[in-house]
């Protein structure tokens, strides 16, 4: 699989070629166009290791994560088929793809909506974040992404990442990605009830450990409250 | 006129140099951003029937004619969502391959020698959300797109797939047929992808890299019921 992306940062747009016989998985609905002659199968993402039992868990989960939003948990497994062919992706909202590779057994948290695309060896499972997902605005469930393979994920702005040694904050909204190894803890941004309030900062995410954060320069909550207003 | 494309490619503005006695632009209503005021601006809706087909798809009841009164008159006119545009160039007379489909809502602005007209897109047009009707231009001239998102061109040999909420503009020397993404029950209920087009033939497509109903569904549901 060879892939290049266009048209970044702002409206970026992933071109993943695909050799006879491999395939891709993409988020559902992300699919912009693909050559002829390629076949496209719908599966629900139950994860790779899932049984009979974690199917209907997973399924369980799909009928939660409708109601909670984020990932449509079902996902397109497009084949190259005969002769390979091409698939190009891209997400819904303004901002930037990260491709990255993950090594064997190397796990990153992607938050609801930030997963874009795998490949087949890719481990995708569903990871309860609870009320503390909930209150960083990140959702309540993240995936869990294990390698090795290449793993493509997608941001409202542009992605950078920042190397955690020790403890780093972040504003809620901001968060797409971090390696499994880092831990969060909610907090009021100002300390107390008014540092919360007052700040216009309110919530923060303080991560903790050795890893890598990947941030979002936007802030989708921040895009749907001005909006909103405008009505 | 001559056009150019400023501010490319995440917010672009199309900027048009119109000199007196030139062809008037013609441009979908609300798509003005500014104008020198050697600028005359008419609105019409080019008669009833014209203007109710207009608004079954998707573009404006009314569209306004700019000439210039004087020497070189700018006019500047941009789509509403962040992205691209791009320059068809329209010539009947070059056969089909000089005249364009355009997925409604991405017509910007044209020369008046450039014929808009609406085609209906037929059932399956209605339920794909591709739209009941797309615009066919024709004549000679130039005709302004918008997209959202950034603009990419393809150039079919054979046959090739489109999501239809990514469509911008097509030569008409290429068939398209609407069909489902997937085969079967599943796919077409879950795989997200709903209607595709299927291109034969060959010329050229514009794509845009955002689909606008795809990112409605996204910030839709997180708004607060008004």
């Amino acid at each position: 699989m060879r892939h290049e992306t266009v048209h970044g940062p702002s409206h970026a747009l992933v071109k993943v070629h695909l050799d006879p016989g491999e395939t891709v998985i993409a988020e559902a609905g992300s699919m912009v166009t693909h050559t002829a002659g390629m076949a496209m199968e719908v599966k629900m993402n139950a994860g790779g290791k899932a049984g009979c039992i974690g199917t209907l868990v997973a399924f369980f989960v799909a009928v939660v994560r409708k109601f909670v939003g984020g990932d449509s948990f079902f996902v397109n497994h497009f084949h190259g088929g005969q002769t390979g062919g091409t698939v190009t992706l891209a997400p819904a909202l303004n901002g930037s793809i990260e491709v990255k590779d993950l090594a064997a057994g190397e796990k990153l948290m992607l938050t609801a909506g930030a997963y874009l695309a795998s490949t087949p060896d890719i481990n995708l499972e569903m990871r309860w974040g609870g009320l503390k997902g909930l209150l960083s605005k990140e959702g309540a469930f993240f995936v869990e992404a294990s390698g090795p393979g290449k793993l493509m994920f997608n941001s409202y702005g542009g992605i950078y990442p920042v190397k955690v040694d020790g403890s780093y904050i972040v504003d809620n909204g901001h968060i797409v990605a971090f390696d499994s190894g880092l831990t969060f803890d909610i907090k009021s941004a100002g300390g107390g009830l008014m540092g919360m309030m007052a700040s216009g900062e309110g919530l923060v995410c303080e991560f903790k450990g050795q890893g890598t954060v990947y941030l979002q320069s936007r802030n989708v909550s921040a895009l749907v409250d001005w909006i909103s207003r405008m009505g | 006129m001559q056009v150019n494309l400023l501010h490319r490619p995440g917010s672009t503005v199309a900027q048009c140099l119109i000199q007196q006695g030139e062809v008037p632009v013609r441009a979908e209503a609300g798509a003005m951003i500014g104008m020198s005021p050697n600028v005359n601006m008419e609105t019409s809706s080019g008669g009833l029937m014209k203007g109710v087909k207009a608004m079954f798809s998707g573009e404006s009841f009314f569209t306004n004619k700019f000439t210039s009164t004087g020497g070189t008159a700018e006019l500047l006119v941009a789509t509403s969502l962040p992205g691209d545009m791009a320059i068809l160039a329209v010539d009947s007379g070059a056969g089909a391959g000089g005249e364009w489909s355009i997925q409604r809502g991405a017509f910007v602005a044209c020369e008046d020698t450039v014929e808009i007209d609406a085609k209906s897109g037929g059932l399956k047009g209605m339920f794909s959300g591709a739209g009941l009707i797309k615009l066919k231009a024709s004549g000679k001239g130039q005709c302004l797109v918008g997209a959202f998102g950034a603009l990419e061109p393809i150039d079919v040999e054979g046959s090739f797939v489109v999501d239809t909420g990514h469509l911008v503009a097509w030569q008409n020397t290429l068939d398209y047929k609407l069909t489902k993404a997937g085969g079967g029950f599943m796919a077409a209920l879950m795989s997200g992808e709903g209607y595709v087009a299927t291109f034969t033939g060959t010329g050229r497509i514009w794509i845009q890299t955002r689909n606008a109903q795809a990112y409605g569904q996204m910030i839709g549901p997180k708004m607060a019921p008004v």
